[in-house]
């Protein structure tokens, strides 16, 4: 594993005996949070919905009614924009109540948003959009430091400028050491616009995330106890689950050629994970879909998963609803863990999981979809199918 | 009309305009008739087309919520790229009974696609299925286009010709059929003031003859009354008008 940029924690967690002196009350603060989530019922009423209007007034009646309060027209976008907000607002009040090293644990969640923003701002710069523009689209939950976000819009948007940007001031955010990695991995392109120009952003997207998430396992390994092991299985699912997703998506792409495989896709991988090393070094000779089938089939926890996608769909799931599913399966169980940092990293993916919900309800209505309106995966569902109460129903 | 002098010859030349306005209506309803054909044609395969539209275009978006749900907002991320143009619209004219159509034509410009791996780490299959949906409604997009565009020009066309046609059927010809009667009629006129003259002369003179007659019988009668005495003196006077002595003397 390559030099990472977060120093060791200065101290740990703790265990169950000593974990709520420090981190008793942001744990709580995020406990009652669990009743924001949108239960059965309100699922259920908003799929009933035949305008966006209905669902507007159900939501109004749930936690999102504030966040929707002042808005005149519900459209999905805007639902989703208010509904991120919203999570954000939640979040920063969770990390002002935190204290080390729970508000490293909580800075690394958001450096996931901060490389699509890093990205965003480059490959924008560099075809001359105009920087407030960008701004205005960057996630809110990975913006940089107010000083950070008043100096970008001062590089004029040309090659040089943003060299300049990604030299001085990109690369002294959390994620820079991420991006200085990667532009040394690629080496003989040393030159920032170089790079930029030749590499798909995607490519360049998937490296840092796979540096971030190496990064957060390290980090997280170094707390140990609970959060260590809880938080450590989620991350290395994640890495599994780029992993299988970049050799799927890569059929039928530039990436796929043998020469590629080896050297740029291989090194797309995390180096952790339930497939690591042996699985790893088996995809990267994939080049098809039925030789991934194959390799995956030696993995039980993701034979089942590939199986919704080898099976064509059935009942109209895709390989990322599969995906979606197990996350959310393993998220709960995080969140309802207690004594550990998993339940604030869950609570973010779970909240963000109710956000793609939403606007994919709104979405169907919206475009009259009734059909397809159940295909998304609920949150803390009493019918999801690892709970009991799907069970006694039989489903 | 009434400014055409009504002679033979302008008779001759509305006659020769009325063939040629005539041949030109004639000409005009078989354009006008290819046109409607054709009208017709595109009327359905517009029809055909746009009741597929919809559909399409319906799932094509649907498509992109679902890989928006699986991908995330990917959107901005092809905005932001740089783009070349895979497919462009050519123009061409289709000639259809002399109507020029303007055409479009769907063509790629084998340019590599961009952002292949958009949704690399989640989604990129569901991402490729918007590229598949959208490049089928944008192919059929181009070729409503193109169909709604003739379908307009040929509506213009048509409603040219058909002008043409009622006005050369409704205006023309009965103004020149028009002027063709009044000529005709003038000049029956025209014969008939010669006719009713010609028999006044005639009529004329024969009562002159018969005055002349008449004349010349009463003094045929007068005659005939000294009659007898006058014809005896002039039986008698026959000798008396021709004096001897005035000639001259016979000598053989």
């Amino acid at each position: 594993m390559a030099t990472m940029a977060t120093p060791a924690p200065k101290s740990t967690p703790g265990n169950m005996a000593n974990f709520n002196i420090l981190h008793g009350f942001a744990e709580a603060l995020v406990r009652g949070m669990r009743s924001s989530f949108l239960a059965d019922a309100d699922y259920h009423h908003l799929t009933q919905c035949e305008t966006l209007d209905d669902v507007r007034l159900n939501l109004s009646e749930t936690d999102y009614g504030d966040a929707l309060a002042d808005m005149n027209t519900l459209i999905p976008t805007g639902l989703q924009k208010a509904a991120v907000e919203k999570l954000v607002t939640e979040f920063q009040y969770l990390r002002t109540q935190a204290i080390e090293p729970l508000s490293t644990f909580l800075d690394f969640i958001t450096y996931e948003y901060m490389i699509e923003n890093v990205m965003l701002l480059l490959k924008g710069t560099l075809s001359g959009r105009d920087i407030n523009e960008l701004i205005a689209q960057c996630h809110p939950l990975g913006m940089f430091k107010e000083s950070t976000m008043r100096s970008i819009p001062t590089f004029e948007s040309s090659p040089r400028g943003y060299q300049d940007l990604y030299q001085t001031v990109l690369v002294d955010t959390p994620v820079g050491p991420y991006f200085s990695l990667f532009l040394r991995e690629t080496a003989g392109r040393s030159e920032v616009s170089n790079v930029l120009e030749e590499v798909e952003i995607e490519i360049i997207k998937s490296s840092l995330i796979k540096y971030w998430i190496e990064d957060f396992a390290q980090f997280v390994d170094s707390l140990g106890g609970e959060t260590a092991i809880i938080m450590g299985d989620l991350l290395k699912v994640r890495a599994d689950t780029n992993a299988i997703n970049i050799t799927l998506n890569s059929f039928g792409t530039p990436l796929n050629e043998p020469a590629m495989r080896a050297s740029d896709r291989k090194r797309l991988y995390p180096a952790l994970g339930h497939l690591y090393p042996a699985g790893t070094s088996m995809l990267a000779d994939v080049s098809d879909e039925d030789e991934l089938g194959r390799v995956l089939e030696l993995f039980p926890q993701y034979s089942s998963i590939w199986n919704v996608h080898a099976s064509g769909g059935s009942d109209g799931k895709s390989i990322d609803d599969a995906f979606y599913e197990r996350d959310v399966q393993m998220l709960e169980l995080a969140f309802e863990g207690q004594m550990h940092f998993g339940a604030f990293y869950a609570y973010v993916k779970l909240k963000e999981q109710e956000i793609r919900n939403l606007v994919w309800v709104s979405e169907c209505i919206l475009q009259q979809q009734k059909e397809e309106i159940h295909k998304f995966v609920p949150v803390f569902s009493f019918n999801a199918p690892w709970r009991a109460g799907a069970k006694k129903q039989g489903r | 009309m009434s400014e055409v002098p009504p002679t033979r010859m302008n008779q001759q030349v509305f006659k020769g305009k009325k063939k040629a306005a005539e041949s030109g209506h004639k000409l005009l309803k078989k354009k006008a008739d290819a046109l409607k054909v054709k009208f017709l044609d595109y009327a359905k395969s517009i029809a055909e087309t746009k009741s597929g539209m919809a559909a399409d275009s319906s799932s094509a978006f649907f498509s992109l919520t679902q890989a928006e749900y699986a991908a995330g907002n990917f959107k901005q991320k092809v905005s932001e790229g740089s783009m070349t143009a895979r497919v462009r619209v050519g123009a061409g004219i289709d000639n259809v009974a002399g109507v020029k159509l303007p055409v479009f034509t769907y063509y790629e410009t084998g340019a590599a696609t961009d952002n292949a791996s958009l949704g690399l780490v989640g989604g990129g299959k569901k991402i490729q299925l918007v590229r598949q949906k959208y490049s089928a409604l944008l192919m059929n997009l181009i070729k409503l286009a193109s169909l709604q565009t003739s379908f307009v020009t040929l509506d213009e066309a048509m409603k040219i010709t058909n002008r043409r046609v009622n006005a050369l059927e409704n205006v023309t010809i009965p103004k020149i059929q028009g002027v063709l009667t009044y000529i005709e009629r003038e000049l029956d006129e025209l014969e008939r003031e010669d006719f009713t003259r010609l028999k006044l002369v005639q009529s004329k003179k024969k009562e002159e003859i018969e005055e002349n007659q008449r004349q010349h019988d009463a003094e045929a009668a007068e005659m005939s009354a000294k009659g007898l005495k006058s014809s005896c003196a002039n039986e008698s006077d026959i000798m008396a008008r021709f004096d001897a002595s005035d000639d001259a003397d016979v000598v053989f």
